[in-house]
């Protein structure tokens, strides 16, 4: 009797497994079909004739390549300027010795509690005063500033459990402060600063919000807002639309099938660090 | 050592370039759309003080409803599918004989690490009136039933939450499963073997074992829910009309299409006040079960 309870209850995880991949199949499948086999002949099946000739349409006849282009280029600025800011940054409130350490690191915190839509506004003004309307710091800079507190506190959760003869032997060794760092803190951090390199490289990669309200000339557009603007001209061209989504999702699902369990610890750490 | 770690010059260094870069762009911004609220201001020329009008003049407006109601039917459709379909999955899925667990949890999560353009634009292909998968299906089973999901006021903004619903599904189960993972199994055994069945275990000790993560869970949820905006922008554009506005939207649209910065900035003062309370209440009431069961 329990046994067929047991089998039951696991037909339920499977049916979610259906509900939560076939969309995602069905996307990847029209991406190889044309209109006729999408909206006739054939909506829900695997494809039965490959036509690679939408993913080479969209790469060549549209901006696919520099809306990729863009988004390597932002995600990866974004990724570095985080882990070096925060870095140094959580170093000096865990390490080092001052007095007001601990009020800055509640002052850091606040950040992480602050969605990004209600200081949009005097965001676009700022960015706007500082002649960045239009060009990839109206972008780079918010993305590093917002990535901040929640980097700094992962590392500082860190840093905090690395034993202090570390420095001290640095400074026995006459090695200075900044040596020390460089030398013997970031290559312990290591495995924090990947796992922040993982986590802020695919939600740059994604971000839609700021993109879509501080981007508006088609060449800085990154993959997110170059979607809705190859949208908006080729709506009917379900194909090529499934193509392009598929070229934009690929690097951040092989990303996430590479490090599964890294992406996952990281992502559940991230609610302990915010409770 | 004292002096080594203590050397000035380096904290300086060190903590220079983060502090200065979060207090203009992150910091300063929350103290303005506070000071702004109280203003009337094309975000351009002078700035008038107006006091508490623009609040005034919110409270009146008629969107404000709307923006509200569709808040909270968003963070419904979370909380019951998130939360209450993931806490099912994640206690099934936490029990010993199940197979390829690994297959299922990855699966589960593939969602939440695509865009949330791409993920709408793909339900948007679904909820096609005419092409779209759903209709494809009940036509395909013979049924005339068809709906034009997205155009209908009265369904659209639940099948908008429940894209948002589905995309983030794998993150709240990631979340939940490790909740129930984290409940020691010797407690389960010592229910199990007075008598108790697997569910009552569950119900009487992992769940209450959870609140912590639930605390964290309802928190992302109804906070996401009322602060949504991303999904109703990119497939419906706040329609049919006027029906699927939200805050956010509603402090888009003024700022940027009507430029009213000043208004705008008292309805992001007014999110921030609903997403505080929100919180706070959420933790008054787990801390208040939780001296309860120490009562009984």
């Amino acid at each position: 009797m329990n046994k067929v309870v047991g089998i039951v209850l696991q037909c339920f995880l499977w049916i979610y497994f259906v509900i939560s991949v076939y969309p995602l199949i069905w996307m990847v499948s029209y991406s190889l079909k044309n209109n006729d086999e999408i909206f006739v002949t054939n909506p829900f099946g695997l494809p039965t004739h490959f036509r690679i000739e939408n993913y080479v349409n969209a790469w060549n006849k549209f901006n696919v390549p520099s809306y990729i282009a863009n988004s390597t280029f932002v995600s990866s600025v974004t990724t570095l300027g985080v882990v070096l800011l925060a870095v140094m940054f959580s170093y000096a409130i865990a390490r080092l010795r001052w007095k007001f350490r601990e009020a800055v690191r509640m002052y850091m915190i606040i950040g992480m509690f602050i969605p990004m839509q209600v200081i949009i506004i005097p965001l676009a003004i700022i960015v706007k005063d500082f002649h960045l309307t239009n060009t990839y710091g109206a972008l780079l800079i918010p993305y590093v500033a917002f990535g901040l507190p929640f980097a700094s506190m992962v590392f500082y959760g860190f840093l905090r459990g690395i034993p202090q003869e570390m420095e001290e032997s640095a400074c026995m060794d006459g090695a200075s402060i900044y040596r020390a760092f460089f030398r013997i803190i970031v290559p312990i951090l290591s495995p924090a600063i990947s796992t922040i390199i993982i986590l802020q490289f695919m939600g740059t990669w994604n971000e839609f919000f700021l993109a879509s309200i501080l981007i508006t000339k088609e060449n800085l557009m990154t993959l997110p807002i170059g979607l809705i603007y190859f949208q908006g001209q080729h709506a009917t061209d379900w194909g090529g639309m499934g193509a392009v989504m598929t070229i934009a999702s690929l690097p951040m699902v092989l990303l996430y099938l590479i490090f599964t369990d890294r992406v996952e610890r990281a992502l559940t750490v991230s609610s302990a660090v915010k409770t | 050592m004292k002096q080594y770690l203590g050397n000035k010059w380096a904290i300086f260094m060190f903590l220079t370039p983060a502090i200065v870069l979060y207090s203009v762009i992150v910091f300063y911004p929350i103290l303005q759309t506070f000071y702004r609220s109280f203003f009337e201001w094309d975000g351009l020329g002078k700035a008038t003080f107006i006091g508490v009008r623009n609040f005034i003049e919110l409270a009146q407006d008629y969107l404000l409803v709307t923006s509200l109601r569709n808040g909270f039917l968003f963070a419904i459709v979370l909380v019951v599918f998130q939360i209450g379909l993931g806490t099912i999955l994640a206690l099934i899925c936490s029990d010993a004989d199940v197979k390829g667990r690994k297959l299922l949890k990855t699966a589960y999560f593939i969602p939440v690490v695509l865009s949330v353009t791409v993920v709408c634009q793909l339900w948007l292909s679904i909820y096609d009136p005419v092409n779209g998968l759903i209709n494809k299906w009940f036509e395909a089973f013979g049924m005339a039933y068809r709906q034009d999901w997205l155009n209908s006021p009265s369904v659209s903004i639940i099948a908008i939450a429940f894209t948002n619903a589905w995309q983030y599904m794998g993150f709240q189960f990631a979340l939940l499963y490790a909740g129930v993972k984290s409940v020691p199994e010797h407690y389960l055994e010592a229910a199990r073997i007075d008598g108790a069945s697997k569910w009552r275990a569950h119900l009487h000790i992992t769940l209450p074992l959870m609140k912590e993560t639930f605390k964290f869970c309802y928190v992302i949820a109804i906070t996401a829910g009322i602060g949504a905006y991303v999904q109703m922008a990119i497939m419906t554009n706040g329609g049919p009309g006027t029906t699927n506005y939200t805050l956010t939207f509603m402090i888009i649209r003024s700022a940027f299409s009507s430029n009213q910065y000043g208004y705008a900035c008292a309805i992001s003062v007014m999110l921030i006040v609903i997403s505080l309370i929100v919180t706070l209440v959420i933790n008054k009431v787990f801390d208040r079960q939780e001296s309860g069961m120490e009562q009984s």
